[in-house]
């Protein structure tokens, strides 16, 4: 693992007791520009999580509790009439000069706030009154969605999860994180024991190095296979989309970062597949038994990984 | 052009002697095609056309008119163009000419043409002079070339031309009836019949010739073949010699007359591959002015009616017949004894020849009424074919025995191709490229393990080692997985790996053999060693 990489899972870890592995999959995320949708109850430390981090890397944190009263204009600011000049002045929203945004249940937005979101989130840059202006670098957009109580919200419609690069969950803690968490919270808040480790031009420097990550044919072939066979699926309506895939070598790359290799292997795209497909592929209804976690699982098990496939040529398969 | 009728008759006569005393397919291919060229328009102009310029070997077309057009020298006879290009080039007009069609538009001068009112060009470089020249000449050969195709044309327009273009018309439509007849009538079976009747009936003749002429002029004794064939030899060179020195076709027609005479003195029955292209050639060395055109329109000829001849006429020639005869006994009798097939033959060999005889020369038969087939009395030495079945048998037989043959040897041959490969695996353990010998050692040890049953199957190897078998030794799995690391970075990496983890590699490999060689059982030994060639 990857020192920097390390010390940040360290200095999260702090907040969030018992969550290393999520935390180093939404740094992972981070190292491949990309954003993050947490499916999740509420109350397991979503909100804590994102805080620490930002605190950890130094990025400027912004928070927007999503209701169906927010506006596209509270995200990407707006126009208005300055008396004493006459004249139009723009008041920056919510993503004005922010690295890490958590969009809190996204789902309860109305559907042009999302939208809103999720162009800012695509593009990088907001356009307002006919005047563009892009956003920070780093930008990492962590939404939550709650999967419980949907009374009264906008579910993300397919084509938008699709944005996100990863969907996550962090889940319950077990008892010893749940034990460690209690203890710590009983005397001082242990979010200001976090310390800054990485600075924004580093992260943005790491993500330079992502981008420098070798990858060889056989792992693009994996990819690719991985992809179609997706496609082929029975129990699949919707498989992975080329957008997918090339999500899969991002997120890949990075995680062959964060390892501390500068070359991807076929374990990096298995580590990643689940995280970064789930919420790219629709069961077809009434198919079967399984979820789509499964489905994807079951994939990576029949699809010839490139080890297997790269067999010198003469070394007779059994 | 009267004399080029004589040479034809001459040969066609020789060819005539030759058929009529040596019949086999070789004389009558050669009457057929003598008697043939005069139907084929290109091939009779090429024996009796005009005689062109240029010894006898015709020049290409546009060439031939541009010698032609020099050889006038005074230019009268040339297309006005040319005429003038030729004078130009001779005057030497120097830097400025008159524009001409096809001249560069960048080299007129433009300014000498306002003034003088007409397009003028100017000739500047000796270089592009040169390319001019060339230019030039082509354009010379192209006009002259349209000249003559021009003249062609007009000249069909006249009433001469309306001759000649009726009679060619003529001639074509009568070949294509005759031809459209000739399939028409082998449709119908009594025609057929009637065809095959008009071969024997030509056959026998020829025959009685033959035999006739066998007794006249029986073979003078105590001249052996050899000296024959020497004499004839030499003199088959000495014709091709003079015929390439002297050029003199009454001379070459002479001589092959001579041969001819000689060979049927001789009673020298060469076969048909010798005398097809030989009597093929000397027709081509006899030819008046011989073009790529006549030459594949005579090969062409040749071909299909020696084809015609070999299919129509049942003759084979002495020795091919008397060998597979012989050879279709053998293996009649031998697949009889093999398999149980009826025997062909159920006495001896001229009953097969005379039920053949039968089914071949039925129109003879029913033309020559009841007249007892000579062919038949004269039994040793023609007729008779092996039936096609008998071909299948025979190839069949053949195969056979090549599968029984080399059946004993298909598992050597097997092992043999799969130690090669592993041979050329273990080429690479040592091979240069650091990356390229751990990636073969590495997979040779995954091959070990999935051949002792063991192993993760469709996995990462890295994930492998939870599924390690029992009896390895102490410390084996974390070198497996740094082994496996390894493995890893060779092939999904450029980096260049240093030559220890080869040894580490190699140091693997040796334990895993060692630890499954000794745990697995005879049969999985043989496995091992004989069917993945793992161990050397």
């Amino acid at each position: 693992m990857r020192t920097q990489v390390e010390k940040v899972i360290r200095e999260v870890g702090k907040a969030v007791a018992g969550k290393r592995e999520v935390i180093g999959k939404i740094v992972t995320a981070m190292l491949a520009e990309g954003h993050i949708l947490l499916d999740d109850a509420p109350g397991v430390g979503k909100t804590t999580l994102a805080t620490a981090l930002s605190r950890a890397v130094g990025l400027t944190f912004r928070r927007i509790q999503f209701t169906p009263d927010v506006l596209p204009s509270d995200i990407t600011g707006f126009s208005m009439i300055d008396r004493a000049g006459g004249d139009f002045v723009y008041r920056p929203g919510m993503l004005h000069q922010a690295n890490l945004v958590l969009g809190d249940e996204i789902n309860r937005a109305a559907s042009k706030t999302q939208s809103a979101l999720l162009e800012a989130m695509e593009e990088r840059q907001m356009t307002v009154d006919g005047r563009t202006y892009p956003l920070e670098r780093p930008f990492t957009v962590i939404a939550t969605q709650n999967s419980v109580g949907t009374a009264g919200t906008q579910v993300l419609p397919y084509a938008q999860m699709d944005r996100f690069l990863v969907r996550l969950s962090i889940g319950y803690p077990d008892y010893e994180a749940q034990m460690t968490m209690l203890r710590d919270r009983q005397g001082a808040d242990p979010m200001e024991s976090v310390a800054c480790v990485l600075d924004r031009e580093e992260l943005t420097a790491m993500q330079e190095e992502v981008r420098a990550v070798e990858m060889k044919e056989e792992i693009l072939d994996y990819i690719t296979r991985l992809t179609m066979a997706s496609r082929a699926e029975e129990e699949l309506a919707i498989g992975i989309s080329p957008r997918g895939a090339l999500f899969i070598s991002r997120t890949a790359k990075a995680r062959a970062y964060a390892e501390g290799r500068d070359y991807v292997t076929g374990a990096d795209v298995q580590a990643v597949f689940g995280d970064v497909c789930t919420h790219r592929v629709l069961l077809k209804e009434g198919a079967g038994e399984r979820t789509a976690e499964q489905v994807l699982d079951g994939l990576l098990k029949k699809t010839e990984t490139p080890d297997h496939r790269s067999r010198f040529p003469g070394i007779m398969k059994k | 052009m009267r004399k080029h009728w004589i040479g034809y008759a001459v040969w066609l006569i020789l060819a005539g002697c030759l058929y009529f005393f040596e019949n086999n397919t070789g004389t009558r291919v050669i009457l057929l095609c003598s008697l043939l060229v005069p139907l084929f328009p290109s091939l009779r102009s090429a024996c009796f056309g005009r005689e062109a310029q240029g010894n006898g070997i015709m020049p290409p077309r546009t060439a031939g008119t541009f010698i032609r057009g020099e050889a006038f020298g005074n230019g009268t006879a040339l297309p006005r163009t040319t005429r003038t290009i030729i004078q130009g080039k001779e005057d030497g007009t120097g830097d400025i000419r008159p524009y001409r069609p096809g001249d560069p538009v960048r080299r007129i001068h433009w300014k000498l043409s306002a003034k003088k009112g007409e397009l003028l060009i100017r000739e500047t470089q000796a270089a592009e002079e040169t390319a001019q020249e060339e230019y030039r000449e082509t354009r010379i050969a192209e006009e002259a070339a349209a000249e003559e195709l021009r003249e062609t044309q007009t000249a069909e327009k006249t009433a001469e031309g309306k001759r000649v273009r009726f009679r060619r018309i003529l001639i074509r439509g009568l070949i294509i009836v005759i031809l459209l007849c000739s399939a028409l009538l082998l449709l119908v079976p009594e025609a057929r019949k009637g065809c095959m009747a008009l071969g024997n009936r030509l056959f026998t003749a020829s025959e009685t010739v033959n035999a006739y002429a066998y007794d006249r002029f029986p073979v003078p004794e105590g001249q052996g073949e050899v000296f024959a064939v020497t004499l004839l030899t030499i003199a088959a060179i000495a014709v091709a010699a003079l015929a390439v020195t002297l050029r003199s076709r009454a001379l070459i027609l002479g001589l092959i007359t001579l041969l001819t005479l000689g060979q049927i003195y001789f009673g020298l029955c060469l076969p048909a591959w010798i005398l097809i292209p030989g009597y093929t050639l000397a027709g081509v060395l006899l030819m008046r002015h011989p073009t790529a055109g006549s030459l594949k329109r005579l090969a062409v000829l040749v071909l299909g009616v020696t084809v015609c001849c070999a299919i129509l006429f049942p003759g084979v020639d002495a020795a091919t017949e008397s060998a597979s005869e012989t050879v279709r006994d053998r293996l009649s009798q031998m697949a009889q004894q093999l398999i149980g097939i009826p025997a062909e033959t159920p006495e001896g060999e001229t009953e097969t020849r005379h039920t053949h005889t039968q089914t071949l020369f039925t129109g003879a038969r029913e033309v020559s009424a009841g007249r007892e087939y000579r062919l038949v009395t004269v039994g040793e030495e023609q007729i008779s074919r092996p039936k096609w079945i008998d071909y299948v048998r025979i190839i069949l037989l053949l195969l056979l025995a090549v599968g029984v043959v080399t059946l004993p040897f298909v598992p050597f041959l097997l092992l043999n191709a799969r130690k090669k490969k592993a041979a050329e695996v273990r080429k690479a353990f040592l091979s240069a490229d650091v990356s390229m010998a751990v990636r073969a050692i590495f997979q040779q040890v995954i091959a070990w393990l999935e051949a002792t049953g063991s192993g993760g199957g469709n996995r990462l190897y890295r994930e492998w080692t939870g599924e390690l078998p029992e009896g390895l030794p102490e410390g084996y799995a974390e070198r497996f997985s740094a082994c496996a690391a390894d493995f890893e970075e060779a092939l999904y990496s450029s980096h260049e790996l240093p030559e220890e983890k080869r040894e580490q590699a190699l140091d693997l490999l040796r334990e895993t053999e060692k630890a499954l060689w000794e745990k697995a059982g005879r049969k999985l030994r043989f496995r091992l060693k004989y069917r993945m060639c793992l161990c050397e």
